[in-house]
């Protein structure tokens, strides 16, 4: 086991990761900008390292300023969390060179999964179905037009080195293919340093479901089931589920199967994240991987019993997942997250400051992750994210009672949240009812003006 | 508190005053402990001799970082508020070096003039040494970290006395 990790990340997520290590008996070290030097992950790590100014470029973003902390603090292992440098093949293997354990996958897998169309083809090859669309990258805008033409519009055209929403765009005539097509490699070039394009089946209103799973360093992969998180606001997730209403236990299990194989030849390492939609079929297709772990880990954590985190460490320092995971995971009640972010509840602008007031809710059923509390401040510099409120309740009904109990008693006072916004989802039928894809959120806010 | 505990803070206590250190947190679980010293006696000392003391010493790298851990405003603050003293920072975090190679003379010692632009110091970040300039015209009349000190990024390095 680890002796010492540095958590390569801030916020709530540096926190998640401080206390897994703590209830292990690992030291923590804790990076920080000059803008979090009051921080809760700053407090509560055994040690804690200014790296720089609070541009993210120049502090929880510059590779070497966090090696260099790594260096001089002497850990053993780096714990990335999400975002940041969680993804960056780059990082995973200056961290190798630095005979540092990145806590995730090989840079290999990771820049294998960076590349969506090879991701793509490596899930195809392993059967694990993928929407209809292009082997690899589209040449040219021609080569486009008769890929289009065999799958039918509407398409969708995207980056291969995507993300964000970017270098993306949906094709639904012959016509209109040239300049979208143009318009994609150009937006792609200047986003990624690369403007090469794969082409997809575009599936209209779909649901956004995801699988979890954990492999080890010995050849082992398993599933931890699927999440729905259908409710986003322009790619942004608001509220996460698990299960999802519509994966029966069938699918559950042979896709988990299908995913594990899949991981298990690529050489997949840690925890990771399967993308899929879902079409009005209830088929589900794969998009992409994350290769770390996911902001609503929690839902799953609360239905299978697993620390993820803490299954994360053990993988690291070289664990089987049969010493860390019961035989048979099963799957228990129902869990709900709500991402209580800093912004106006009815105008999405963000809303930095300082808190005044912060009562999170508690008892039976509820979690809060957060590292926030009052007097704390919500610095300019750095995403929304203010806390996951997590419900887990003996089905989806109470689960829903639970979380309208809790959001009532989230208080937060000196900025402006979306807790307003989340009791007003949770009071729409449609989503009561579990009717719902990831057009929901629109509809939801025409109806509301 | 057991009474042999109260001997070990009155000693711990006298040794701190000795070394002038500023403040002084021990957490050991069970014990916790807050010093802080008259500003105007505060000057930095050697944490080996701290935990050599302690005897529950942890590891060097540990008590190293740990220096680093406690964010420098406490150190600069009577510093900088002597009039005319300007104090240069670390541009990176990383292991400071306060001559050019091991055995050789320092680059700038107390009373030593400074020119802007003069290297002062160097900051070994991922195997690299970075050369530190001085940001100022005067006189050094402290150093504030000593030869292979990890710092962190903005911690004061040297007070100098503008002229």
């Amino acid at each position: 086991m680890f002796h010492k990790v540095l958590i390569a990340n801030r916020g709530e997520i540096a926190l998640r990761v401080i206390n897994a290590c703590r209830e292990l008996g690992i030291r923590t070290v804790a990076i920080y900008s000059e803008a979090d030097r009051d921080a809760l992950h700053v407090r509560f790590a055994d040690e804690a390292i200014c790296i720089g100014p609070p541009r993210l470029a120049e502090s929880y973003l510059n590779v070497p300023a966090v090696i260099s902390a790594a260096e001089i603090a002497d850990v053993d292992a780096i714990h990335p969390g999400y975002g940041l440098l969680s993804e960056n093949a780059n990082f995973a293997e200056v961290c190798r060179a630095s005979n540092i354990k990145f806590i995730g996958p090989p840079p290999e897998v990771t820049r294998l999964m960076g590349e969506k169309d090879k991701a793509r083809m490596a899930m195809k090859r392993a059967g694990v179905p993928i929407l209809p669309g292009s082997e690899g990258v589209v040449a040219s805008v021609e080569e486009a037009q008769q890929i289009a033409a065999e799958i039918g519009y509407p398409v969708i055209v995207k980056a291969k080195a995507g993300g964000g929403g970017r270098g993306m765009r949906i094709v639904r005539s012959h016509e209109e293919l040239p300049n979208l097509f143009h318009a994609a490699t150009t937006e792609a070039a200047n986003a990624f340093g690369n403007g090469e394009l794969y082409m997809e089946k575009f599936v209209e209103n779909p649901r956004h479901i995801e699988f979890q799973v954990l492999a080890d360093e010995h050849g082992n992969v398993r599933s931890l089931f699927e999440r729905e998180c259908s409710i986003q606001r322009r790619h942004q997730k608001l509220i996460e589920e698990a299960p999802s209403l519509q994966v029966t236990p069938v699918m559950r299990e042979e896709l988990g199967k299908t995913i594990c194989r899949c991981l298990m030849e690529i050489g997949y390492q840690n925890a990771g994240t399967i993308e899929f939609v879902m079409d009005s079929a209830g088929q589900l297709h794969f998009i992409e991987m994350n290769t770390r772990v996911q902001v609503e880990h929690p839902i799953t954590e609360a239905i299978t019993g697993v620390d993820i985190v803490k299954a994360q460490l053990l993988i690291a320092s070289g664990a089987r997942l049969d010493e860390i995971l019961p035989a048979k995971i099963e799957m228990r009640g129902h869990a709900i997250e709500c991402r209580i972010n800093a912004e106006n509840p009815r105008k999405f602008t963000p809303s930095a400051g300082r808190i005044t007031a912060f009562n999170v809710p508690g008892g039976n059923g509820v979690r809060v992750d957060t590292a926030q509390y009052a007097e704390g401040v919500v610095p300019p510099y750095y995403d929304s994210l203010v806390a996951k409120l997590i419900v887990h309740g003996r089905d989806r009904a109470e689960a829903i009672a639970k979380m309208e109990r809790a959001l009532s008693q989230f208080i937060v006072q000196g900025i402006e949240t979306s807790i307003p916004l989340h009791q007003e989802i949770f009071l729409d039928p449609d989503f009561r009812d579990g009717h719902f894809d990831t057009s929901f959120m629109e509809r939801f806010l025409a109806k509301r003006s | 508190m057991k009474p042999e505990d109260i001997a070990d803070l009155k000693q711990l206590i006298e040794f701190l005053k000795e070394n002038q250190v500023a403040e002084f947190d021990l957490d050991r679980g069970d014990l916790k402990i807050r010093l802080k010293f008259n500003a105007a006696e505060a000057s930095s000392t050697s944490l080996g001799d701290l935990s050599r003391l302690l005897g529950s010493a942890p590891a060097p790298v540990a008590r190293a970082a740990a220096a680093v851990t406690q964010p420098a405003a406490p150190v600069t603050a009577p510093v900088e508020a002597e009039a005319g003293l300007h104090t240069v920072k670390s541009p990176m975090v990383g292991t400071f070096f306060s001559s050019p190679s091991p055995g050789s003379a320092p680059f700038v010692s107390v009373g030593d003039r400074v020119a802007k632009g003069q290297v002062i110091g160097i900051v070994e970040a991922m195997k690299l040494m970075n050369e530190i300039e001085s940001d100022a015209v005067g006189e050094v009349v402290k150093c504030l970290v000593s030869n292979g000190q990890p710092i962190e990024y903005g911690q004061p390095l040297f007070a100098v006395r503008v002229s």
